[in-house]
């Protein structure tokens, strides 16, 4: 690597935006070479966006701000080299592709940069063609741009970058709320590009095995630093905990493992797996592949759960869209009190629009809904609203006053608490428990991510609501906000509130669901128990979705001579449940 | 596909008609001699045979289905007649017919009509260029007369954002319904809860237009003074017919309304 001139070369970097006071970026040193894939992670707000926009011309010559230090690109110094030419070696994805859009069809907006740049129409043409092929949307060419889904989206954004002919892209979180098959498909599109002599900058929330075993590089930021950088193993081997736990970084579930054996059973790995297969060979050479696992959750309590009187209950409903597309065909379902329900399936499998009648935003056009004992026509919205909430996957979406305070008290006000001490105790109250109190006189669009989340969580919560609906748990949050908005979740259902998430992240329904409904073109494919979705390959097929590789790694397991008579949820378990058995083991041995 | 579903309301659809083939600058050319004819017009007549033509030429050389039609123009058809029968009322005259304390006039019954074809037909010709020209077409046609092509595309731009725009409401309305009704109904209130709508959908807003315009930058927009059009679209001079025909029958109405 050290012989190669690198593509990317940056030293020093400060940046602040115009209409901020602390820079974002400090003393970002970073290199890149041509020709590899280079991923780069870090926590909500560590400055990698504004890093994405270092390499194509937009800092300095379009953003504004402060900048110092230097960026070689291509031997080039982005100072002096204009935008025109920069833009046109790098070019950036932005996190939502679609602001980038600037035509109606598929085929124009390919054609729209060539276009600007006065390219013969038989070369724009020969480009389009070729790259609408590579996306796999020609069937589509005529499509308007937003009538598309979101995958295609992100592959479009990725067209209309490619079109310029760049010989390095950035690509700002293209799988940000992708299921995961369409994340995989544009992984794949990476590596291929890579394999073309692409030089890729990916930033993303979620590292998978596949991205990381295909990186060249591993890129840290934390708090506009770069914490780590070199290869994949080295990074993950000196860094990989303190990702975890410090930064709360997503790493595969089989990196978890390798981290937990290394650090917790003080074993020694000649490098982390990352793979499947590498996690297996590393567990059969530790001897670890036998035993019989018991000492967990006991499998199912579906049984249980099902027994009571449902809050919710929907027979052979319908739904329809005015431009036609059936969202909902023949779903029935049940919702009971006090559980943590699932529901599943990938983009535009009718998820959203359930939830939407579950809420009363919608109204069955057939079929027979039943909500907290009345029929779905009884309700209005808002009177509905005292019973089920539902916490949207914007926040910003629905505040409506301008202080973190005031969004809180109007939850409580519209409920007819109108005592002023009433609303200051409970409001003060519901501050504390989401750790807000500090940002109580803050408007609540100048929150940061997570913290708009827990406002709208908050908001909601007040209500004491009988059943509480998410929306996309994960989608803009890291880890970290993750797993704190799902242990709230948890401690309110120890409450006796109901909670409904809808996702397709299978990791949080590994590790929190009690039952699952899963859904796919508008159908529910199956509703029960979740360690039996992730033990039937073909319900998983059938939904588009794909089993955790912990549930990978389980299933490997038994293969191999191991057995497994309990629910593991988290990799947590795994390890505690593997050096139970273990130690079980020796002493019935020794 | 979505082929077999009926386009409904002001969109436009390739139905490969005569109108769809025309030069879009002369569509737009046409509108404009169909608004200068009715400000002329002094009889009703006149306005009567150009609203028939327009319909038979959106029927005829548009195939626009004559429900799309009615559907889109329902509002300004109905505000049409409010001013007609308003002009009944208001204008002075000769009276006709006392109704409690408003009076018809003779010159009131003859103005109205006058006035409400001069909304209804130019609002329909407007119409006939929006179900027939496809946006970028008429975007094209713009630059070759020399409007600068950054000029021509803010107009498209506009467009562009609109149904972003419209997603962007229907989110925020469904997510103000969800969060219960408040306990004060009144009119102040409703007027705080419009402000909030607007505010966000314009904080959303402004935040999508500028991340939109640096990246039309680094896609080399405005590189050069002038850009290559894949689709291009070529004048043909029979296009021409039309306004000359158009023309024609509108001066001869003048004619015929100053013989007799």
């Amino acid at each position: 690597m050290e012989t190669n001139t690198p593509f990317i070369k940056a030293t020093d970097v400060f940046y602040t935006h115009w209409n901020q006071d602390e820079p974002t970026l400090k003393g970002v040193s970073l290199e890149i070479s041509p020709n590899t894939i280079n991923v780069l992670v870090g926590p909500g707000g560590s400055g990698k966006s504004t890093l994405c926009s270092l390499f194509n011309g937009e800092i300095p010559h379009l953003l504004g701000g402060k900048f110092e230090g230097t960026v070689l690109v291509d031997g080039k110094d982005t100072h002096i080299e204009p935008v025109k030419n920069l833009s046109q070696q790098v070019g950036h994805m932005l996190q939502d592709p679609e602001t980038m859009f600037a035509t109606l069809y598929v085929e124009d907006e390919i054609a729209f940069g060539p276009e600007n740049l006065l390219l013969e129409t038989d070369e724009i043409i020969q480009r389009t063609e070729k790259l609408l092929e590579d996306i796999q949307l020609t069937p589509f060419r005529q499509n308007l741009v937003w009538n598309l889904s979101g995958g295609q989206i992100q592959k479009l954004g990725l067209a209309v970058i490619l079109a310029m002919k760049p010989a390095m892209i950035v690509l700002d979180e293209p799988t940000a709320n992708l299921d995961p098959h369409a994340t995989r498909a544009v992984h794949e599109l990476v590596l291929k590009l890579r394999d073309e002599g692409m030089t890729i900058l990916l930033v993303t929330r979620e590292l998978d095995d596949f991205i990381l075993t295909a990186a060249d590089q591993l890129i840290v930021l934390d708090d506009g630093k770069i914490m780590a950088s070199g290869p994949v193993q080295s990074v993950l081997a000196e860094y990989g905990q303190d990702m975890l736990e410090r930064l709360g970084i997503w790493l595969p579930e089989t990196v978890e493992i390798g981290l937990k054996l290394r650090d917790s059973l003080k074993l020694n790995l000649p490098a982390i797996p990352i793979s499947m297969t590498e996690t297996l060979q590393v567990l059969a050479d530790q001897n670890l592949l036998r035993g019989r696992i018991t000492n967990c959750e006991p499998e199912s309590s579906v049984a249980e759960i099902t027994k009571k009187y449902p809050l919710i209950s929907g027979r052979n409903l319908e739904f329809s869209y005015n431009n036609g597309f059936k969202a909902l065909n023949d779903v029935s379902f049940d919702i009971f009190p006090g559980e943590m329900l699932a529901i599943v399936g990938r983009n535009g499998a009718g998820k959203s629009t359930l939830a939407k009648l579950m809420v009363g935003l919608q109204k069955p056009q057939q079929g027979k809904l039943t909500l907290f004992d009345h029929p779905a026509s009884f309700w209005k919205v808002e009177a509905l609203a005292e019973h089920i909430a539902l916490v949207f996957q914007n926040p910003e979406h629905q505040f409506l006053t301008d202080t973190a305070y005031d969004e809180i008290a109007y939850s409580l006000m519209a409920r007819g608490i109108v005592d002023p001490d009433e609303v200051r105790t409970q409001v003060e109250d519901w501050m504390q428990r989401l750790e807000l109190s500090d940002f109580t006189k803050i408007h609540p669009f100048a929150l940061s991510a997570g913290k708009k989340r827990r406002l709208g969580v908050a908001t909601m919560l007040v209500c004491h609501p009988q059943v509480l609906l998410v929306d996309e748990p994960t989608y803009g949050q890291d880890k970290e906000m993750t797993q704190t908005l799902m242990q709230l979740m948890e401690q309110i259902r120890a409450q006796g509130v109901t909670v409904v998430m809808i996702t397709h992240d299978m990791r949080l329904v590994q590790e929190f669901a009690s039952r699952v409904l899963v859904m796919a073109e508008g159908k529910i494919l199956y509703e029960g128990d979740p360690a039996q979705l992730f033990a039937s390959e073909e319900l998983l097929h059938a939904a588009n979705l794909r089993p955790t590789l912990l549930q990978e790694l389980l299933k490997e397991y038994q293969d191999r001579g191991g057995q497994v008579d309990c629910l593991i949820r988290n990799t947590d378990q795994f390890l505690e449940a593997l050096t139970y058995t273990l130690n079980l083991e020796e002493t019935n041995g020794g | 596909m979505a082929d077999n579903q009926e386009q409904q309301g002001l969109v436009y659809t390739n139905r490969n008609s005569l109108m769809n083939r025309l030069y879009p600058l002369v569509k737009l050319a046409w509108v404009f001699v169909i608004a200068i004819g009715l400000f002329i017009y002094k009889s009703p007549i006149s306005g009567a045979v150009m609203f028939v033509s327009v319909l038979l030429l959106a029927m005829l050389a548009g195939k626009i289905p004559f429900r799309q039609i009615l559907g889109s123009s329902k509002i300004i058809l109905m505000l049409g007649i409010l001013l007609m029968v308003f002009h009944f009322f208001a204008d002075p005259g000769e009276p006709l017919l006392k109704l409690g304390p408003l009076t018809i006039t003779d010159n009131g019954l003859y103005q109205g009509p006058i006035f409400f074809f001069r909304l209804s037909v130019v609002v329909l010709a407007s119409f006939v260029l929006i179900w027939t020209t496809d946006t970028r077409d008429l975007m094209v046609s713009l630059t070759k007369v020399g409007v600068p092509y950054r000029g021509a595309f803010a107009v498209f731009l506009a467009l562009r954002f609109l149904p972003l725009i419209q997603r962007e409401v229907d989110a925020v309305r469904a997510a103000h319904s969800i969060r219960g009704k408040s306990t004060s109904s009144g009119l102040g209130h409703r007027f705080k809860l419009w402000q909030r709508y607007i505010f966000t959908i314009l904080i959303n807003g402004l935040r999508k237009a500028e991340t939109t315009a640096t990246s039309l930058e680094c896609r080399a927009f405005g590189l050069y003074p002038t850009r290559t059009y894949v689709k291009d679209i070529h004048f043909n001079p029979w296009d021409l017919v039309l306004i000359v025909v158009t023309v024609v029958l509108s001066t001869g109405l003048i004619i015929i309304e100053k013989v007799i």
